[in-house]
């Protein structure tokens, strides 16, 4: 069972374009419905590398705040990718962490401070 | 709708009588590469003393008002631009471009003699994120050697690009990276690192057989020996790192392999300042972030320096410059680190001196010229950085491309950028498994440096004082290679896309000329026919060229991120 950490309001999480983690084409290895999936972690290691300040400010990739896109098109970018700037991750994440995902990037707030 | 020329790996081979009018090819062998002949570009530092120098004198300040556009090559599918460093060898130039494609080109007219197109597994591609970039070729034995996405290394006939034979190396399916370097040539075998600071890979450099392509040794660069796996608290070595990702060079004084190699991951650690005991991988990290040197033979490890134990800030030593120098009857290695630091070492890599070619830097107060140790390390906890910004920017005070050092002069000329960055580290669990991709452990944002703006530069140093002569400075880093000449010339692609030609001595601006898009790739210079030419790489995209368009907006927000040339130049 896909255990959610999802806090109240998580850091970022990838959206749209870019970046981001994990692995690999037709023998990866889905990350394990019954394992933690801490968003705000899986951001910072994976996505954030393109979404600059977890997703709150543009990067190698775009902003993810505030993003004008609608969650089909997030949801797709993050399972496909774009060719030359975003990995395709459908082999990393389950669609229910993507939906997470999307969750995660539809809380994103400016930093306080 | 875009047709891919996925031509299962075989050449394509444009008639005879476009071979080049110089002879084709003669063997390249190891002391040929030493010597370094004047019409050539053998390697992809240009010699094995990494000087990235031509003692070509034909273009210099009287002449370089007539330097014109020679001939140009569109190689096609440049995702993320054009980043590979050409070779020439008696008149043919070879290059690589994106998806390892390689072309064979004459030299003085641009016409293909042949090209190869490898079938590649573009699916494993599709979920990569630093792909599909090629960072160029070697040659050796009669062969063009180059390495794949997909964890392959290929040996190709250099007179037909025919394919002698093919190597894997990596299960690239299973650890997620594969190769974007050129490969080294030396003494018989083919070396070569693959990718691996941001995934649970153990980041092996390979040596092959030249002549077969059979794997001679493999030596890892995380834990890869009993001391190594020591300083891996832990068993956090599972989480992997290193890598060797761009080509180092060869001693054939010590029979010894120099090469830099990668971070270890996460990048970030929230160790905080006991990172022997705490955080994400407790201990130093060996070989991470570290100058290793191998004996070339066997692959086993004879010397190393760590440039930054436990590095926490990903400013590696993967930068593949070991510039060989004599003075006053000693012999030195100069290698730049990510960080900004230059580390100057003798031929077994012990500490000669250290200095620092960027501004604005405070991951550490210093490091010590003596012993290389560093001095004031800023150690993170989970959490907002707090004030000031982490300097340099993650793209590193030094980049991976090459400087120039001129036996003519003396001098070292070397970009510097100078840019911070914002940091919230988070705290991870193991990565082990490769089914993450990248192993970062913290959100950023690029940021100036405080009280200034963000700028680089091109210095020329003294490159065993650091003692610094000129500079120019560019409104955004440059990140392409430099090449300077016997012509007393340096030659610099900057970033807008403009190729600036300087005096080697003052710095004055002599040339320039707008190749149309911005520059991250090689520059080299050679000679056929009793004509000298100037070769570079144009084309933007990629792990860092990408932050342009974002917070420098102008011409970068119109930038092409899947295109390139390669552009000559000659004189008219």
């Amino acid at each position: 069972m896909l255990r959610l950490h999802l806090k109240t309001i998580p850091a970022g999480l990838g959206a749209a374009l870019l970046c981001a983690v994990m692995a690999q084409a037709q023998s990866a290895t889905p990350a394990p419905e019954n394992g933690s999936f801490e968003v705000e972690p899986v951001f910072a290691g994976t996505c954030g590398f393109c979404h600059s300040d977890g997703g709150r400010a543009p990067g190698k990739g775009p902003q993810l705040m505030n993003s004008p896109r609608d969650d089909d098109f997030i949801r797709d970018r993050i399972k496909h990718g774009k060719q030359g700037a975003m990995p395709a991750f459908d082999g990393a994440f389950t669609d229910t962490q993507i939906d997470q995902i999307v969750k995660y990037i539809r809380a994103l707030k400016p930093r306080a401070g | 709708m875009r047709k891919q020329w996925l031509s299962s790996g075989l050449p394509v081979l444009v008639g005879a009588t476009l071979a080049a009018s110089a002879a084709f090819a003669q063997s390249v062998d190891t002391a040929r590469i030493e010597a370094a002949g004047q019409n050539d570009w053998l390697t992809y530092h240009g010699s094995y003393k990494s000087h990235h120098y031509s003692p070509l004198a034909q273009i210099n300040a009287n002449t370089i008002g007539n330097l014109g556009v020679a001939w140009m090559h569109i190689p096609g599918r440049s995702t993320r631009g054009l980043q590979s460093m050409p070779l020439v060898a008696d008149g043919v130039l070879y290059y690589s471009g994106s998806y390892s494609r390689v072309f064979a080109l004459n030299g003085a007219t641009g016409e293909v003699i042949w090209s190869f197109f490898p079938e590649l597994d573009e699916a494993l591609i599709s979920r990569q994120t630093h792909s599909p970039y090629n960072r160029g070729v070697a040659l050796g034995e009669g062969k063009v050697f180059v390495g794949t996405m997909d964890g392959r290394v290929f040996g190709l006939d250099s007179k037909t690009g025919k394919v002698l034979w093919e190597t894997r190396l990596i299960d690239s399916q299973k650890l997620t990276v594969g190769f974007t370097g050129a490969p080294l040539y030396a003494k018989g075998s083919v070396i070569i690192g693959s990718q691996g600071g941001e995934w649970p890979g153990r980041g092996p450099i390979f040596a092959l057989d030249a002549t077969t392509g059979k794997k001679k040794w493999e030596f890892l660069t995380v834990a890869g020996t009993d001391e190594a796996m020591k300083t891996w608290g832990n068993d956090s070595w599972r989480t992997g790192g290193g890598g060797g990702w761009m080509p180092g060079t060869y001693d054939s004084e010590t029979n010894t392999i120099l090469w830099g190699t990668a971070n270890p991951a996460p990048l970030y650690d929230w160790s905080g300042a006991d990172y022997k005991t705490q955080g994400a991988r407790p201990g130093d990290n060996l070989y991470t972030s570290s100058v290793i040197a191998l004996d070339i033979d066997t692959g086993k490890l004879k010397s190393y320096h760590q440039e930054l134990p436990h590095d926490a800030w990903d400013f590696d030593s993967a930068v593949g410059e070991f510039v060989m120098l004599e003075r006053d009857g000693q012999k030195y290695v100069v290698h730049p680190n990510k960080g900004g630091f230059v580390f100057v070492y003798d031929r077994n890599l012990g500490v000669k001196n250290v200095w620092r070619l960027v501004e604005n830097i405070n991951f550490v107060k210093d490091i010590d010229p003596k012993t290389g140790a560093l001095i004031g390390r800023r150690d993170f906890a989970a959490g907002k950085v707090a004030e000031p910004p982490l300097c340099p920017f993650i793209g590193g005070g030094i980049s991976w491309n090459a400087g120039s050092y001129s036996p003519k002069t003396g001098l070292y000329y070397k970009l510097g950028q100078e840019w911070c960055m914002t940091l919230e580290v988070q705290k991870t669990t193991p990565v082990t498994a490769p089914q993450v991709q990248l192993n970062i452990g913290a959100d950023f944002k690029m940021a100036p440096p405080p009280g200034g703006e963000i700028y680089g530069h091109l210095d020329a140093r003294d490159p065993i004082t650091g003692a610094k002569k000129w500079e120019v400075r560019y409104p955004e880093p440059p990140l392409g290679s430099v090449l300077s000449t016997a012509g007393n010339l340096v030659f610099v692609p900057d970033s807008r896309g403009v190729l600036h030609a300087y005096d080697a001595e003052s710095g004055a601006e002599l040339w320039k000329h707008n190749n149309g898009t911005g520059h991250q790739g090689g520059i080299v210079s050679y000679s056929v026919g009793g004509k000298q030419y100037i070769a570079v790489a144009a084309g933007f995209g990629g792990m860092l060229a990408d932050e342009y368009a974002p917070n420098f907006g102008g011409a970068y927000k119109s930038m092409p991120r899947d295109d390139g040339a390669l552009i000559v130049f000659s004189l008219k």
